[in-house]
């Protein structure tokens, strides 16, 4: 990817890859919204699904050639303006450590940094809820501190439950129900984030923020 | 094939529609034209071969329903449906009649035994072939 | 109405899948082999979209609580109703308190390992976000949301007419459309964003060498075996959207193929993608088995497609007037 243009790759014939240049900011996420809304209405688009300055167009039938498409998402790229979503703040419990938190201590091997550093500067942002993927009713959230950052593990777990609050490279999420996880768990929180009977039936959408309140570390 | 079957086919191409009646088996190949009026026979296997062919002649044999392929066992795998001095119920499937991507069942229409089958695996065959030999079990029927 | 005598875990009700939820974190499930259970629906003059069950493990056994036209598609399980033999990849019409046994799949000239049992009109279960299909990591959809259990029943749509056509059947596209290098089964696989960062040689590995599907495969991923995959610097990404059939290279280098039940979003290297019109093939893959992949294009994918559309739509019209 360079670090000035967009890159826009395959998978499949499924969808078409968008990934914004440079580094990971909010406006470049106000400006992957934007794009979100205008490629949506296009015909060959099924669904248009932001990621972490990134987006998913998923195909309802892929074109017989696709650089027709793939010249059309640079144009609209280059012309949106960044959309200032602003939703509402939810705040959240959080046990960290313990049986709740089992890679704490990889990620105080990864950072040098002590639990009460890490659980600090995890809980003092106000995050934005970037974008939902992964599984139902999941947030990715952006504005985690880059001190506390610790790449993905090398074998993914296999099962990590709901509700468990996780760093994966420069990321944090809080998982929606139990699956296997890359990331590393600090700690666990209580939250229904999603009802497939309510509509929307998510709990929280992009533009929409989190804010975790510490209520117990356990060394 | 005997004077008195020949008279029996008659009789009842006679009381149908049909034109011409050819009838092909081991041992056996006759062609009747009946004309509206009568029954001539056209066309018949030399005596000599029909006299030791006449034991031969399959008392049931099941026929293609449609224009097909003939296989002896699903594609899936190489189990033939229907092994000579195998019993087989009414309704059960003998072999395939591959049409496309589409198979129907060659069917028994009795309960019987298989002696055997009639075409070889893979060909190509028409409306009414003969493919699968068969005794009935019940021979009052 | 079926009634489920097996204990063993697995089975799912699923259709060909849910569409248009990926902005809420759902991803489609839906059938492994969408090809076997379209052909199992169409068999019946269902919707192709119809809900079936999948049976991955086996033997599974089911009780007919009602008379009811059914078709097995998808591995062939040397099945039996009430004792006798059925046809694979056939209509078979069963009556009230018959049971039905699905075997082992069976050796033959296809090695697959997943089944679908299609009822005429459709296996009867609540609609969630558009499809029937079970989610499993959201636990809803499907019946209430996970595998089908010993004493679970399930009911049929109802049909507005009567008798529905069975005994015909159809050659299963694996043998219609065969897809193997060197005697295994293979998939074709586009190149994904990632591709380029990885060195020269683990390029020609992916395509040359055999992958193994380990014992750690189901519905989520297919884990592999095989020469590990190395990338030319540690790569570290953003969470995005994946579809089923990315294939991505976590940093021990074994590669993980995202399969129905997949998150729809990652953040590991990607080498490639199984093209949707292969998928089911890589879904009838048993676990043990080994297969390649074949370097493929944008537009030889399209035509993949497009040929196992014409494949659907020709069989569709051959049994069409078969049922008249």
């Amino acid at each position: 990817m360079n670090a000035d243009t967009p890159s826009i790759s395959e998978l499949g014939t499924s969808a078409l890859l968008f990934e914004a240049p440079g580094d990971m900011t909010l406006r470049a996420q106000q400006r992957i919204w934007a794009l979100a809304k205008e490629v949506a209405r296009w015909t060959e688009v099924r669904e248009a699904v932001p990621g972490m300055n990134n987006l998913l167009v998923s195909l309802a039938r892929p074109p017989i050639h696709c650089a027709d498409l793939e010249a059309r998402l640079h144009a609209a790229w280059d012309a949106v303006e960044a959309l200032a979503l602003k939703g509402r703040l939810v705040e959240l419990p959080v046990v960290y450590g313990g049986e709740h938190g089992p890679h704490l201590a990889d990620v105080v091997a990864h950072t040098g940094l002590s639990v009460d550093e890490i659980v600090e500067r995890h809980s003092a942002p106000v995050y934005t809820v970037y974008a939902l993927g992964s599984h139902p009713g999941y947030c990715y959230l952006g504005g985690m501190d880059p001190r506390i950052a610790t790449p993905r593990r090398k074998v993914p777990v296999l099962s990590i439950p709901g509700g468990a609050v996780s760093i994966g490279g420069s990321q944090t999420g809080v998982s929606a129900s139990d699956g296997p996880s890359g990331w590393n768990t600090i700690g666990s929180t209580t939250m229904h984030f999603f009802d497939p009977t309510q509509d929307p039936p998510a709990l929280l959408q992009p533009g929409d923020s989190i804010r975790f309140r510490v209520e117990k570390v356990i060394r | 094939m005997q004077i008195d079957q020949v008279e029996q086919l008659s009789q009842w191409l006679v009381a149908t529609d049909i034109a011409v009646l050819e009838l092909r088996g081991p041992g056996v190949q006759i062609r009747l034209r009946h004309d509206g009026a009568r029954v001539e026979q056209i066309e018949e296997v030399a005596p000599a071969a029909v006299e030791t062919m006449s034991a031969q002649v399959p008392r049931l044999v099941a026929a293609a329903s449609s224009v097909g392929v003939f296989l002896h066992s699903h594609p899936l795998n190489d189990a033939p449906l229907a092994r000579p001095g195998a019993s087989v119920r009414a309704g059960q499937a003998l072999g395939l009649l591959q049409i496309g991507a589409l198979l129907l069942p060659v069917t028994a229409t009795k309960d019987a035994t298989v002696i055997g089958a009639l075409v070889a695996d893979g060909e190509a065959v028409g409306f009414g072939t003969p493919l699968v030999e068969l005794e009935p079990l019940d021979e009052a029927l | 109405m079926i009634e489920i005598l097996s204990a063993s875990a697995l089975a799912t009700v699923q259709d060909l899948g849910r569409i248009g939820a990926l902005q809420w974190g759902v991803g489609t499930s839906g059938a492994m082999d969408p090809l076997a259970l379209a052909a199992g629906n169409l068999l019946l003059g269902n919707d192709e979209g119809a809900a079936a069950i999948e049976v991955p493990v086996f033997p599974f056994d089911v009780r007919f609580t009602g008379d009811c036209a059914f078709a097995l598609t998808g591995a062939d399980c040397a099945a039996r109703l009430d004792g006798t033999p059925l046809l694979p990849w056939w209509t078979h019409r069963a009556r009230a308190g018959q049971t039905l046994q699905l075997g082992l799949p069976q050796p033959g000239h296809w090695r697959a390992s997943r089944a679908y049992l299609c009822v005429a009109g459709g296996i009867d279960v609540p609609e969630v976000l558009g499809s029937r299909s079970t989610q499993l990591r959201g636990a809803f959809g499907g019946h209430e949301g996970r595998a089908l259990r010993q004493g679970d029943r399930l009911g049929t749509v109802a049909l507005g007419h009567e008798q529905v056509a069975t005994g015909f059947g159809l050659v299963p596209p694996a043998l219609a459309l065969p897809l193997q290098v060197d005697g295994v089964a293979a998939m074709r696989v586009l190149p994904a964003a990632e591709y380029a960062l990885f060195t020269d040689t683990s390029q020609q590995v992916f395509w040359r060498e055999e992958w193994k599907i380990t014992a750690q495969s189901d519905r989520y991923g297919y884990r592999l075996a095989g020469t590990p995959l190395e990338p030319k610097a540690a790569i570290e990404m953003r969470s995005h959207g994946i579809v089923p059939g990315v294939i991505q290279v976590p940093s021990g280098g074994q590669p993980i193929v995202q399969m129905r039940d997949a998150q729809p979003s990652g953040g590991y290297p990607k080498i490639g993608t199984v093209i949707e019109a292969d998928l089911w093939r890589l879904g009838q893959a048993p676990i043990g088995s080994r297969i390649r992949f074949i370097e493929t294009s944008w537009e030889e994918a399209v035509a993949a497609l497009e040929q196992s559309r014409r494949w659907l739509a020709e069989a569709r019209r051959l049994v069409n007037l078969q049922r008249g």
